[in-house]
Protein backbone atom coordinates (compact mmCIF):
# COMPACT_ATOMS: atom_id res chain seq x y z
CA UNK A 1 0.00 0.00 0.00
CA UNK A 2 1.42 3.16 -0.87
CA UNK A 3 1.28 6.61 1.74
CA UNK A 4 0.51 9.40 -0.53
CA UNK A 5 -0.13 12.77 1.60
CA UNK A 6 -1.80 16.10 0.32
CA UNK A 7 -1.37 19.12 2.56
CA UNK A 8 -2.88 22.61 2.18
CA UNK A 9 -1.65 25.99 3.67
CA UNK A 10 -3.71 28.98 3.48
CA UNK A 11 -1.70 32.02 5.08
CA UNK A 12 -2.60 35.60 5.01
CA UNK A 13 -0.85 38.63 7.49
CA UNK A 14 -3.47 41.07 5.93
CA UNK A 15 -6.47 39.04 4.88
CA UNK A 16 -7.67 39.70 8.84
CA UNK A 17 -6.74 40.91 11.62
CA UNK A 18 -5.82 38.22 12.74
CA UNK A 19 -3.30 36.41 11.48
CA UNK A 20 -4.80 33.67 8.87
CA UNK A 21 -1.87 30.28 8.79
CA UNK A 22 -4.07 27.38 8.35
CA UNK A 23 -2.10 23.97 7.51
CA UNK A 24 -4.20 20.81 6.86
CA UNK A 25 -2.49 17.22 5.82
CA UNK A 26 -5.20 14.39 4.90
CA UNK A 27 -3.17 11.05 4.04
CA UNK A 28 -5.21 9.89 1.03
CA UNK A 29 -7.08 6.16 1.72
CA UNK A 30 -9.63 4.33 -0.37
CA UNK A 31 -12.89 4.97 0.59
CA UNK A 32 -14.42 4.03 4.32
CA UNK A 33 -10.65 2.52 4.91
CA UNK A 34 -6.98 3.17 6.18
CA UNK A 35 -5.84 1.36 3.27
CA UNK A 36 -3.94 4.10 0.98
CA UNK A 37 -4.59 4.49 -2.29
CA UNK A 38 -2.66 3.24 -5.16
CA UNK A 39 -3.02 4.46 -8.47
CA UNK A 40 -2.63 7.66 -10.17
CA UNK A 41 -3.10 9.08 -13.39
CA UNK A 42 0.64 10.79 -13.18
CA UNK A 43 1.58 14.59 -13.91
CA UNK A 44 0.16 15.61 -16.91
CA UNK A 45 0.18 18.77 -18.89
CA UNK A 46 -1.09 20.12 -21.93
CA UNK A 47 -1.80 23.08 -24.00
CA UNK A 48 -4.96 23.54 -25.75
CA UNK A 49 -4.80 25.83 -28.70
CA UNK A 50 -7.46 26.65 -31.24
CA UNK A 51 -7.61 28.37 -34.97
CA UNK A 52 -11.06 30.53 -33.72
CA UNK A 53 -12.61 31.37 -30.84
CA UNK A 54 -16.12 29.65 -32.33
CA UNK A 55 -13.53 26.24 -31.79
CA UNK A 56 -12.99 26.68 -28.31
CA UNK A 57 -14.71 23.73 -26.79
CA UNK A 58 -14.83 21.99 -23.07
CA UNK A 59 -11.96 19.33 -22.94
CA UNK A 60 -12.60 16.23 -20.98
CA UNK A 61 -10.09 15.59 -18.08
CA UNK A 62 -10.89 13.01 -16.68
CA UNK A 63 -13.93 10.46 -17.63
CA UNK A 64 -15.95 9.09 -15.00
CA UNK A 65 -16.56 5.82 -16.80
CA UNK A 66 -13.33 5.04 -17.09
CA UNK A 67 -12.95 4.69 -13.14
CA UNK A 68 -14.91 3.08 -10.24
CA UNK A 69 -17.25 4.97 -8.81
CA UNK A 70 -18.52 6.61 -5.67
CA UNK A 71 -14.81 5.94 -4.65
CA UNK A 72 -12.13 8.20 -2.58
CA UNK A 73 -10.69 10.02 -5.66
CA UNK A 74 -9.02 13.56 -5.78
CA UNK A 75 -8.34 15.65 -8.30
CA UNK A 76 -5.26 18.31 -9.25
CA UNK A 77 -5.73 20.82 -11.96
CA UNK A 78 -3.62 23.98 -11.98
CA UNK A 79 -3.43 26.59 -15.01
CA UNK A 80 -0.11 27.21 -15.54
CA UNK A 81 -0.35 30.55 -17.07
CA UNK A 82 0.94 33.68 -16.28
CA UNK A 83 -1.22 36.24 -17.83
CA UNK A 84 -3.96 36.99 -15.30
CA UNK A 85 -6.56 37.44 -17.44
CA UNK A 86 -6.87 34.47 -18.81
CA UNK A 87 -8.69 31.46 -16.62
CA UNK A 88 -10.13 28.11 -17.57
CA UNK A 89 -13.72 27.44 -16.46
CA UNK A 90 -13.83 23.83 -14.67
CA UNK A 91 -17.09 21.59 -14.48
CA UNK A 92 -18.26 18.31 -13.08
CA UNK A 93 -20.61 17.13 -15.33
CA UNK A 94 -22.60 19.82 -16.07
CA UNK A 95 -22.60 22.19 -13.59
CA UNK A 96 -19.34 24.89 -13.63
CA UNK A 97 -17.33 24.87 -10.29
CA UNK A 98 -15.56 27.72 -11.17
CA UNK A 99 -12.29 29.78 -13.11
CA UNK A 100 -8.85 28.89 -12.53
CA UNK A 101 -6.87 31.83 -13.26
CA UNK A 102 -3.12 31.85 -14.09
CA UNK A 103 -1.22 30.07 -11.33
CA UNK A 104 -4.62 29.25 -9.48
CA UNK A 105 -4.88 25.47 -8.66
CA UNK A 106 -7.65 23.34 -7.27
CA UNK A 107 -7.81 20.38 -5.37
CA UNK A 108 -10.74 18.06 -4.79
CA UNK A 109 -12.78 14.81 -4.11
CA UNK A 110 -14.36 13.10 -6.97
CA UNK A 111 -17.07 10.58 -7.18
CA UNK A 112 -16.93 9.70 -10.72
CA UNK A 113 -20.40 8.54 -11.56
CA UNK A 114 -20.94 7.57 -14.63
CA UNK A 115 -24.00 7.74 -16.65
CA UNK A 116 -25.21 4.82 -19.42
CA UNK A 117 -23.10 3.18 -22.22
CA UNK A 118 -25.11 2.60 -24.64
CA UNK A 119 -25.30 -1.01 -26.44
CA UNK A 120 -26.53 -3.23 -29.25
CA UNK A 121 -25.76 -6.49 -30.57
CA UNK A 122 -25.67 -6.53 -34.63
CA UNK A 123 -26.08 -10.47 -36.17
CA UNK A 124 -24.66 -11.62 -39.04
CA UNK A 125 -27.64 -13.36 -41.11
CA UNK A 126 -28.20 -15.46 -44.20
CA UNK A 127 -25.40 -16.23 -46.61
CA UNK A 128 -22.65 -14.07 -46.83
CA UNK A 129 -20.36 -13.86 -49.70
CA UNK A 130 -16.78 -13.00 -50.08
CA UNK A 131 -16.09 -9.45 -51.10
CA UNK A 132 -19.74 -8.46 -48.61
CA UNK A 133 -19.12 -5.34 -46.28
CA UNK A 134 -20.75 -3.97 -42.82
CA UNK A 135 -19.48 -0.73 -42.03
CA UNK A 136 -19.88 1.21 -38.95
CA UNK A 137 -18.25 3.77 -36.78
CA UNK A 138 -16.02 4.94 -39.95
CA UNK A 139 -14.17 0.95 -39.87
CA UNK A 140 -15.08 -1.53 -42.90
CA UNK A 141 -14.93 -5.25 -42.20
CA UNK A 142 -14.80 -7.19 -45.97
CA UNK A 143 -15.73 -10.93 -45.63
CA UNK A 144 -12.48 -13.29 -46.62
CA UNK A 145 -15.13 -16.37 -46.00
CA UNK A 146 -18.56 -17.57 -46.15
CA UNK A 147 -18.97 -18.71 -42.57
CA UNK A 148 -21.21 -15.93 -41.23
CA UNK A 149 -19.98 -17.01 -37.11
CA UNK A 150 -15.88 -15.98 -38.98
CA UNK A 151 -17.50 -12.63 -40.35
CA UNK A 152 -18.72 -11.61 -37.38
CA UNK A 153 -15.43 -12.45 -35.39
CA UNK A 154 -13.38 -10.33 -37.67
CA UNK A 155 -16.14 -7.97 -36.78
CA UNK A 156 -15.47 -7.90 -33.53
CA UNK A 157 -11.84 -8.43 -33.87
CA UNK A 158 -11.50 -4.57 -35.66
CA UNK A 159 -10.73 -1.57 -33.52
CA UNK A 160 -13.57 1.22 -33.45
CA UNK A 161 -13.08 4.80 -32.47
CA UNK A 162 -15.84 4.73 -29.82
CA UNK A 163 -17.02 1.53 -29.39
CA UNK A 164 -15.61 -1.84 -27.65
CA UNK A 165 -17.01 -5.46 -28.73
CA UNK A 166 -17.62 -8.91 -27.63
CA UNK A 167 -18.88 -11.72 -30.43
CA UNK A 168 -20.66 -14.97 -29.63
CA UNK A 169 -20.91 -17.09 -32.21
CA UNK A 170 -22.27 -14.64 -35.41
CA UNK A 171 -23.65 -11.75 -32.58
CA UNK A 172 -21.23 -8.87 -32.25
CA UNK A 173 -21.95 -7.18 -28.81
CA UNK A 174 -21.07 -3.21 -29.65
CA UNK A 175 -20.60 -1.28 -26.04
CA UNK A 176 -19.62 2.88 -26.45
CA UNK A 177 -16.13 3.33 -24.70
CA UNK A 178 -18.37 6.77 -23.13
CA UNK A 179 -21.51 6.90 -21.62
CA UNK A 180 -23.96 9.60 -23.43
CA UNK A 181 -27.18 10.04 -24.68
CA UNK A 182 -28.33 10.65 -28.28
CA UNK A 183 -26.40 7.85 -29.52
CA UNK A 184 -26.36 5.83 -32.33
CA UNK A 185 -29.46 3.72 -31.93
CA UNK A 186 -33.15 4.87 -33.25
CA UNK A 187 -35.11 2.02 -32.53
CA UNK A 188 -35.01 -1.90 -31.13
CA UNK A 189 -34.22 -2.54 -34.43
CA UNK A 190 -31.93 0.33 -36.38
CA UNK A 191 -28.95 2.34 -35.13
CA UNK A 192 -27.68 5.08 -37.52
CA UNK A 193 -24.13 4.91 -39.39
CA UNK A 194 -24.10 1.51 -40.34
CA UNK A 195 -23.75 0.43 -43.81
CA UNK A 196 -23.96 -2.92 -45.51
CA UNK A 197 -22.82 -4.03 -48.68
CA UNK A 198 -24.14 -6.97 -50.10
CA UNK A 199 -23.91 -8.56 -53.24
CA UNK A 200 -27.23 -8.17 -54.55
CA UNK A 201 -28.68 -11.39 -53.64
CA UNK A 202 -30.84 -10.14 -50.88
CA UNK A 203 -29.07 -13.02 -48.72
CA UNK A 204 -27.15 -11.18 -46.68
CA UNK A 205 -28.01 -9.03 -43.73
CA UNK A 206 -27.08 -7.44 -40.74
CA UNK A 207 -29.46 -6.73 -38.42
CA UNK A 208 -29.92 -5.26 -35.23
CA UNK A 209 -31.41 -6.23 -31.95
CA UNK A 210 -31.03 -4.87 -28.58
CA UNK A 211 -32.67 -1.61 -29.29
CA UNK A 212 -34.06 1.11 -27.69
CA UNK A 213 -33.21 -1.08 -23.97
CA UNK A 214 -29.53 0.03 -24.72
CA UNK A 215 -29.98 3.44 -24.99
CA UNK A 216 -27.18 5.62 -23.31
CA UNK A 217 -27.26 8.05 -21.05
CA UNK A 218 -24.74 11.23 -20.37
CA UNK A 219 -22.57 10.81 -18.21
CA UNK A 220 -22.74 12.70 -14.26
CA UNK A 221 -19.55 13.42 -13.27
CA UNK A 222 -16.85 13.81 -16.06
CA UNK A 223 -14.50 16.78 -15.48
CA UNK A 224 -13.91 18.97 -18.25
CA UNK A 225 -12.21 22.43 -18.91
CA UNK A 226 -12.72 25.36 -20.92
CA UNK A 227 -9.99 27.82 -21.79
CA UNK A 228 -10.83 31.77 -22.32
CA UNK A 229 -8.56 32.07 -24.57
CA UNK A 230 -7.98 30.28 -27.87
CA UNK A 231 -3.87 31.27 -28.64
CA UNK A 232 -2.75 28.46 -25.91
CA UNK A 233 -3.23 27.90 -22.47
CA UNK A 234 -1.48 25.34 -20.25
CA UNK A 235 -3.13 22.86 -17.77
CA UNK A 236 -1.53 20.28 -15.45
CA UNK A 237 -3.84 17.72 -14.18
CA UNK A 238 -3.78 14.69 -11.97
CA UNK A 239 -5.88 12.38 -10.97
CA UNK A 240 -5.27 9.94 -7.67
CA UNK A 241 -8.04 6.97 -7.59
CA UNK A 242 -8.50 3.71 -6.23
CA UNK B 1 -5.24 45.28 -0.80
CA UNK B 2 -4.30 41.67 1.41
CA UNK B 3 -2.19 39.44 0.28
CA UNK B 4 -3.13 35.74 1.08
CA UNK B 5 -1.44 32.77 -0.77
CA UNK B 6 -2.67 28.83 -1.29
CA UNK B 7 -0.08 26.04 -1.36
CA UNK B 8 -0.48 22.47 -1.69
CA UNK B 9 2.14 19.55 -1.57
CA UNK B 10 1.38 15.98 -2.85
CA UNK B 11 4.04 13.91 -1.75
CA UNK B 12 4.43 10.11 -2.07
CA UNK B 13 7.67 7.94 -2.12
CA UNK B 14 5.90 4.75 -3.15
CA UNK B 15 2.66 5.55 -5.36
CA UNK B 16 4.57 5.27 -8.70
CA UNK B 17 7.97 4.46 -9.50
CA UNK B 18 9.23 7.93 -9.05
CA UNK B 19 8.68 9.82 -5.76
CA UNK B 20 5.74 11.90 -5.91
CA UNK B 21 7.04 15.86 -4.84
CA UNK B 22 4.50 17.82 -6.47
CA UNK B 23 4.22 21.54 -5.00
CA UNK B 24 2.24 24.58 -6.12
CA UNK B 25 1.57 28.20 -4.69
CA UNK B 26 -0.75 30.53 -5.81
CA UNK B 27 -1.46 34.17 -4.62
CA UNK B 28 -5.48 34.65 -4.39
CA UNK B 29 -6.40 37.96 -6.85
CA UNK B 30 -9.79 39.40 -7.87
CA UNK B 31 -11.33 37.90 -10.93
CA UNK B 32 -8.45 38.52 -13.85
CA UNK B 33 -6.33 40.48 -11.63
CA UNK B 34 -3.45 40.91 -9.76
CA UNK B 35 -5.20 42.55 -6.87
CA UNK B 36 -5.73 40.64 -4.22
CA UNK B 37 -9.09 39.21 -2.79
CA UNK B 38 -10.06 41.55 0.71
CA UNK B 39 -13.21 39.25 1.91
CA UNK B 40 -13.72 36.19 3.61
CA UNK B 41 -16.61 34.18 5.57
CA UNK B 42 -14.15 33.22 8.12
CA UNK B 43 -13.53 29.86 9.50
CA UNK B 44 -16.70 28.22 10.48
CA UNK B 45 -16.51 24.87 12.38
CA UNK B 46 -19.81 23.18 12.74
CA UNK B 47 -20.99 19.76 14.37
CA UNK B 48 -23.57 18.22 11.97
CA UNK B 49 -25.87 15.33 13.99
CA UNK B 50 -28.16 14.84 10.95
CA UNK B 51 -27.62 13.57 7.35
CA UNK B 52 -29.75 16.25 6.01
CA UNK B 53 -27.82 18.34 2.91
CA UNK B 54 -26.97 21.53 4.28
CA UNK B 55 -26.30 24.96 2.26
CA UNK B 56 -23.04 25.96 3.84
CA UNK B 57 -22.79 29.60 2.58
CA UNK B 58 -26.23 31.09 2.40
CA UNK B 59 -25.59 34.11 3.05
CA UNK B 60 -23.92 34.32 -0.16
CA UNK B 61 -26.42 34.22 -2.69
CA UNK B 62 -29.34 33.30 -1.97
CA UNK B 63 -31.67 35.14 -4.76
CA UNK B 64 -28.99 37.24 -5.83
CA UNK B 65 -25.69 36.09 -7.96
CA UNK B 66 -24.01 39.76 -8.03
CA UNK B 67 -20.76 38.22 -7.94
CA UNK B 68 -21.24 35.12 -10.41
CA UNK B 69 -17.94 34.31 -12.25
CA UNK B 70 -16.08 36.35 -9.59
CA UNK B 71 -12.95 35.03 -7.67
CA UNK B 72 -13.88 33.14 -4.70
CA UNK B 73 -12.17 30.05 -3.09
CA UNK B 74 -13.30 27.28 -1.27
CA UNK B 75 -12.29 25.41 1.83
CA UNK B 76 -13.79 22.64 3.54
CA UNK B 77 -12.60 20.00 5.68
CA UNK B 78 -14.24 17.18 7.25
CA UNK B 79 -12.97 16.47 10.59
CA UNK B 80 -13.76 13.49 11.48
CA UNK B 81 -11.58 10.89 12.38
CA UNK B 82 -13.41 7.98 11.79
CA UNK B 83 -12.32 6.63 8.61
CA UNK B 84 -15.38 5.41 7.64
CA UNK B 85 -17.63 8.51 7.78
CA UNK B 86 -17.63 11.09 5.34
CA UNK B 87 -19.50 14.11 3.38
CA UNK B 88 -20.57 14.46 0.32
CA UNK B 89 -19.86 17.81 -1.67
CA UNK B 90 -22.02 19.05 -4.39
CA UNK B 91 -22.65 22.19 -5.82
CA UNK B 92 -26.48 22.48 -7.34
CA UNK B 93 -27.41 19.49 -7.37
CA UNK B 94 -24.08 18.03 -9.10
CA UNK B 95 -22.34 15.34 -6.80
CA UNK B 96 -18.55 16.75 -6.36
CA UNK B 97 -17.31 13.92 -4.63
CA UNK B 98 -16.63 12.88 -1.06
CA UNK B 99 -14.69 13.91 1.81
CA UNK B 100 -13.53 10.97 4.13
CA UNK B 101 -12.26 11.32 7.90
CA UNK B 102 -9.40 14.51 7.76
CA UNK B 103 -10.14 14.86 3.71
CA UNK B 104 -10.17 18.64 2.47
CA UNK B 105 -10.96 20.15 -0.79
CA UNK B 106 -9.70 23.28 -2.49
CA UNK B 107 -12.08 24.84 -5.51
CA UNK B 108 -12.78 28.12 -7.02
CA UNK B 109 -16.56 28.39 -6.62
CA UNK B 110 -18.06 29.95 -9.58
CA UNK B 111 -21.58 30.93 -8.07
CA UNK B 112 -23.23 30.60 -10.99
CA UNK B 113 -26.89 29.38 -11.62
CA UNK B 114 -27.76 25.91 -11.95
CA UNK B 115 -26.96 24.27 -15.75
CA UNK B 116 -30.67 22.49 -15.05
CA UNK B 117 -32.36 25.59 -13.90
CA UNK B 118 -33.71 24.48 -10.57
CA UNK B 119 -32.97 26.99 -8.75
CA UNK B 120 -30.02 26.21 -6.96
CA UNK B 121 -28.03 29.26 -7.39
CA UNK B 122 -24.68 27.56 -7.60
CA UNK B 123 -25.21 26.44 -3.99
CA UNK B 124 -22.25 24.15 -2.41
CA UNK B 125 -23.82 22.05 0.05
CA UNK B 126 -22.35 19.11 2.02
CA UNK B 127 -24.39 16.04 3.73
CA UNK B 128 -22.78 14.01 6.47
CA UNK B 129 -23.08 10.36 6.41
CA UNK B 130 -24.07 9.71 9.86
CA UNK B 131 -25.89 11.82 12.18
CA UNK B 132 -23.94 10.78 15.49
CA UNK B 133 -22.22 13.80 14.69
CA UNK B 134 -19.79 15.05 12.11
CA UNK B 135 -17.70 18.18 12.55
CA UNK B 136 -16.33 20.13 9.44
CA UNK B 137 -14.58 23.31 8.62
CA UNK B 138 -14.97 25.69 6.06
CA UNK B 139 -14.20 29.01 4.61
CA UNK B 140 -14.72 31.19 1.66
CA UNK B 141 -12.03 33.86 0.35
CA UNK B 142 -14.12 36.09 -1.99
CA UNK B 143 -14.30 39.49 -4.13
CA UNK B 144 -17.50 40.23 -2.25
CA UNK B 145 -20.39 39.30 -0.50
CA UNK B 146 -24.09 40.23 -1.09
CA UNK B 147 -26.07 39.11 2.22
CA UNK B 148 -29.84 38.60 2.37
CA UNK B 149 -32.09 42.08 2.97
CA UNK B 150 -34.17 42.21 5.79
CA UNK B 151 -36.98 40.17 6.78
CA UNK B 152 -40.04 42.25 6.55
CA UNK B 153 -42.49 39.27 6.77
CA UNK B 154 -45.18 39.70 9.63
CA UNK B 155 -45.05 36.83 12.44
Amino acid sequence: MATTTATITLSSLDLLSDELALTTTSTLTNAGGATGVTQASGLSRKTLTYDSDAEIIHTALHRAGDYAADKANKVYIKNTSTTPAEFFIIKVGDESLGRLYAGDWAFFPWSATSGTKETFVVTATGTVAVGESWEFDGITTISASTALNTFAAAVSAQVYPNWTTTVSSAAVTFVARYAASDGVITGDTAITGDVLVESGDGNFTMPITGGTAGAGASSQSDISILPSVRTGMTYETMLIHE
Amino acid sequence: MATTTAAITLTSADLLTDALSLSATNTLYKAGSTVGLDQTTGMARVHLTATTVVDIFPQLIEASIAFENKSSWVYICNKSEDETEFITVKICEQVIGKLYAGDFLWMPWSMRESANANNHHGDITVAPSVDTGMSIEFTCINEGTEYPTENLATT
